[in-house]
């Protein structure tokens, strides 16, 4: 589903925020990515989304290359960002009807969606309401219930706990792995080290812009006692 | 750093930091330079204070030149600041911070105030300042009047800046704490102005009998007397700079009683009006859940559209800069100035085409909407970029809301001016052509200016539609089209009127072709590289 083949991304200063990237994310995957802050988790999620070009390497989405065949490949992911900056003067029902537009979504699919979505997020009786109005954590709920709403092939969140209360985050996780179960795949980066160990089928730790691990928890942890934040410190400690 | 000086350090460097921002250029020299390069524009600034100077050296009253120039510019400088000081006392997104920083009220109202008189101060510097120079240097250089001068100039924003501060700050605080705020705030600083323009109009209307101004024009300086009799510091100040202590004693005591004014209303102005409109917040709204599907372009334009008239500074901005044409127009028409019987004159009859053709091009010409397309979309810029919509057809709905806006604007300016002036269908037809063809270009070739410097972290809106650098490479550009199309006017402006008005839009069109292979062939990589 997502196949990343040696991304780099070099900025201006000729600093490498992320280093030859070789990553296979199979459909019905839940990918925990996790690293220190600055080690290029954002950068990684931007060069998949479209949002940034790679330096180097290709990104590939259901087989259709995000630089080469840019629509085609929007067309199979949807992107929740770690901060809900969105053009908030339109109601939430207006959002909502713009992205499902944007994904071609039917009438009678965007009703059932939407109402399911919301509904589950408690921001159903809020939508008739322009965004501005929303606290921070409604305007994230929005988020993910818009990028749910085409039911895309992959779903990508950066940091999508911040901001949400227990219920929403219990709810989002129960999404994710909902989605996974009928066929679709999550990515996603996270702080929250306890929500990848518990939710993910594989992890991926980034480090100073390189892989260091893609596997199961339990592979990292290589059977031991240690938990995944020990082994997370460790890998990721500074010589 | 003593607190005022830091936090206006910092205001400040915010809002010259719009100009420098995506210059791209390494060399810190060079980076001066470029932003100096809009400087270009006080070249017709200055041809027209000096054709002014001429006309005033012929009748004998030079220093008349100054006294309009002042007149002019202070009323400029009101209509620049208005919208200014919404945007950086109700809507810039450093208040939360500011408000917890543990200075006085008179500190933040002064240091937010800085930028805004920088910025007028440099509009001085093209029109009064220009004037200073002109009267100080043509025939002779009189060194005192240049020095007098230069204090004054540095002094002029100071009075339009204040007063509109103290009528705004209030207004706002009243208008905006109802419902449907922002449109309150649209609809009553549109009719603020409208009562300005009509307050000056009708205050410099000379309705004195002839014997009234005969003994006026008898007397020493009478022409001076009757020029700024509606506003005597345009007399202060005129007398200033040719020697008068008394009257430098006037004009700069009441700049100094202003500041005090302003001072002792700080207190209040913070409280009452600025902490309080922020307070208030945006209404929520009712309304019902509908699922309505649409074609992506639309909703593509609609959101752009959405993003100008949600925002007040966007839409004030934009109003003023496309529709004051027709504001003036309407208001010329209900005050009488407007002498209709002047273009039913047979003299005139050769150059209704230009007269046509120049004001519906107006909205092209003065409102440059494709440079600050994506700018105005902000931190929010990243939506698009992640949908399925190809980058040419991102780009592509941009302009055409930039078109749409500015053909509309043309069309009504186009209804009105037919309802005054008689101009036959090959007139109008010949006119559409030319305002079609020029709009086309301008909104194309004006989204370059805005990949090149895309500018999305603004702090206030003023920063992203008005005081950036992107503003000012589109005035550079229309500028520079002018320049060659007056060129070319020269070599033919023998020829028939309507044929030259053809030859322009011809023109135009070729300018419009290279700009679609620009903006699509060149600029669409840059686009896609830009990063929110």
């Amino acid at each position: 589903m997502l196949t990343l083949k040696n991304a780099s991304k070099t900025y201006g200063n000729n600093k490498k925020a992320v280093d030859q990237l070789n990553l296979e994310i199979e459909k019905g995957e839940i990918i925990g990515f996790i690293g220190p802050n600055g080690a290029g988790k954002t950068t990684t999620i931007r060069m998949i989304t479209g949002i940034i070009a790679p330096t180097e390497g290709t990104i590939e989405i259901n087989g259709k290359d995000i630089a080469k065949q840019p629509v085609e490949a929007k067309k199979n992911f949807t992107f929740v960002p770690d901060h809900p900056t969105i053009f908030d003067a339109i109601k939430g029902i207006d959002y909502l009807n713009f992205i499902a537009d944007m994904h071609e979504v039917t009438i009678q699919q965007r009703k059932e969606r939407i109402e399911k979505y919301t509904k589950a997020f408690q921001i159903y009786d809020a939508l008739p309401q322009t965004i501005n109005s929303y606290s921070h954590g409604m305007k994230q709920k929005l988020l993910i219930s818009g990028a749910l709403l085409p039911n895309p092939n992959l779903f990508i969140l950066d940091e999508p706990m911040v901001g949400l209360d227990p219920h929403s985050a219990k709810i989002l996780k129960d999404v994710m792995r909902e989605h996974c179960e009928k066929g679709g795949t999550v990515f996603f980066s996270s702080h929250v080290l306890e929500v990848v160990e518990n939710l993910c089928d594989r992890v991926a730790i980034i480090h100073r812009g390189k892989l260091i691990a893609c596997d199961t928890a339990e592979n990292i942890k290589k059977n031991s006692s240690a938990t995944l934040e020990e082994i997370f410190l460790e890998m990721t400690k500074d010589e | 750093m003593n607190k005022f000086l830091s936090l206006t350090k910092i205001l400040v460097l915010d809002f010259f930091s719009k100009y420098t921002q995506q210059l791209n250029v390494k060399n810190k020299y060079l980076t001066i330079l470029v932003m100096f390069l809009p400087a270009l524009l006080i070249f017709p600034a200055a041809q027209m204070v000096l054709e002014l100077y001429n006309t005033f050296l012929t009748l004998g009253f030079p220093e008349l030149t100054i006294t309009y120039m002042y007149i002019a510019n202070t009323i400029l400088m009101i209509f620049a600041s208005i919208p200014f000081i919404i945007s950086v006392f109700f809507y810039s997104k450093d208040l939360q911070l500011i408000a917890t920083l543990p200075v006085k009220e008179a500190t933040i109202v002064f240091s937010k105030l800085a930028s805004v008189y920088i910025y007028l101060l440099i509009i001085s510097c093209f029109f009064f300042g220009t004037s200073v120079v002109l009267y100080s240097t043509v025939g002779g250089l009189k060194l005192s009047s240049l020095n007098v001068g230069i204090i004054a100039l540095i002094i002029s924003p100071l009075l339009p800046m204040i007063i509109s501060a103290i009528i705004i700050l209030p207004f706002m605080s009243v208008i905006g704490s109802g419902k449907r705020r922002n449109l309150m705030v649209v609809v009553g600083n549109m009719l603020l102005l409208v009562a300005i323009i009509v307050m000056q109009m009708l205050s410099s209307r000379i309705q004195l009998r002839p014997e009234e101004l005969n003994t006026i024009l008898l007397q020493e300086d009478g022409l001076l007397m009757m020029v700024g009799r509606r506003f005597p510091p345009s007399i202060w100040l005129t007398k200033m700079i040719q020697g008068s202590i008394f009257h430098g004693f006037l004009f700069i005591g009441l700049n100094v009683v202003l500041v005090l004014i302003l001072k002792a209303c700080a207190k209040i102005l913070y409280s009452k009006a600025l902490m309080k409109f922020n307070q208030e917040g945006a209404p929520v709204q009712g309304g019902k859940i509908y699922y309505k599907s649409r074609n992506k372009g639309l909703q593509m334009i609609k959101r752009h559209i959405k993003i100008i008239v949600s925002n007040p500074i966007f839409l004030i901005n934009t109003v003023l800069t496309i529709f004051l044409p027709i504001l003036m127009f309407i208001i010329i028409l209900f005050t009488g100035e407007f002498q209709a019987e002047l273009f039913k004159s047979t003299a005139l009859e050769p150059y209704h085409v230009y007269i046509f053709s120049a004001i519906i091009t107006t909205p092209a010409i003065i409102g440059s909407l494709s440079s600050t397309a994506i700018t105005r979309e902000g931190k929010t810029f990243w939506e698009t970029k992640v949908l399925p919509v190809s980058d040419r057809d991102n780009i592509k709905y941009r302009i055409y809301t930039t078109l749409i806006i500015q053909l509309v604007a043309s069309l009504i300016l186009g209804i009105m001016t037919l309802l005054t002036i008689p101009v036959n269908v090959q007139t109008v037809l010949i006119a559409a052509v030319f305002c079609i063809t020029s709009t086309l270009f301008f909104s194309n070739i004006d989204i370059v200016i805005n990949i090149e410097k895309p500018l999305l972290n603004w702090s206030t809106p003023t920063a992203a539609v008005k005081n950036n650098l992107n503003i000012l490479l589109a005035l550079l550009l229309r500028l520079i089209v002018g320049v060659f199309g007056y060129g070319l006017y020269k070599l033919i402006d023998h020829w028939e009127a309507n044929i030259v008005i053809l030859i322009f839009s011809g023109l135009f069109i070729m300018l419009y072709f290279i700009s679609i292979w620009i903006v699509y062939g060149i600029y669409k990589d840059k686009f896609i590289d830009i990063v929110p």
